[in-house]
């Protein structure tokens, strides 16, 4: 788990350098160097974070207990489903909003987000359903 | 769920520190036990009467909502 943590960092260091050398080099736009440092800085702070882990015992065991932590996990799983239920209502009211702004593609983009998200929630609850 | 976790815990003289660390939870979990705002899973209450050396009955009080 670790050693695969420790390979997407440093893909992703790779692949932000990269990205930011392109836009350098006037290959891509800004919207790609932005996403580059934005890799870069991920990466960096994940290395940085493995390389404590590794080194650092009583950090180790404070990570270890906080990933394990049964209630810090209800906690988890009770803040996705708030913000999933927050996402659809906004989501809802700015369908409507957008519709009497006649702002179209805004409208639809709400409502298609409504029903992304429901279309996930029902194949979730599939997929749960069949495992407990 | 009411439970008697903190009145055998100081009964015994443990810390919440300490205690949590044997449980392998946070110190955060152990004090939300401790005033009910959460309710362990049956693996966590179970882990904590076998440290107690009671059964579940004796650590949490089951009342019926």
């Amino acid at each position: 788990m670790r050693t695969k943590r420790m390979i997407s960092s440093i893909v992703e260091i790779v692949i932000g350098v990269a990205l930011v050398a392109c836009s350098y080099a006037g290959l891509v736009d800004e919207f790609w160097s932005g996403m580059g440092a934005a890799l870069l800085v991920v990466g960096i702070l994940q290395m940085a974070r493995l390389i404590r882990y590794n080194s650092n015992e009583e950090y180790r065991e404070k990570i270890d207990v906080n990933n394990s932590d049964e209630r810090n996990r209800y906690i988890a799983a009770k803040a996705w489903s708030y913000a999933g239920y927050v996402h659809v209502f906004i989501a809802a009211i700015g369908t409507i909003v957008f519709r009497i702004l006649e702002q179209e593609t805004l409208s639809m983009l709400c409502s298609f987000s409504v029903c992304v998200i429901i279309v996930i929630y029902w194949i979730s609850y599939g997929i749960l359903q069949k495992r407990y | 769920m009411k439970n008697r976790i903190e009145e055998i815990r100081k009964e015994r003289g443990i810390k919440q520190e300490e205690f949590a660390k044997t449980m392998g939870v946070s110190r955060q979990t152990i004090s939300s036990l401790e005033t009910g705002k959460y309710n362990p899973s049956i693996f966590l209450a179970h882990k904590i009467a076998v440290y107690f050396e009671m059964t579940i009955e004796e650590v949490f009080i089951f009342e019926e909502e």
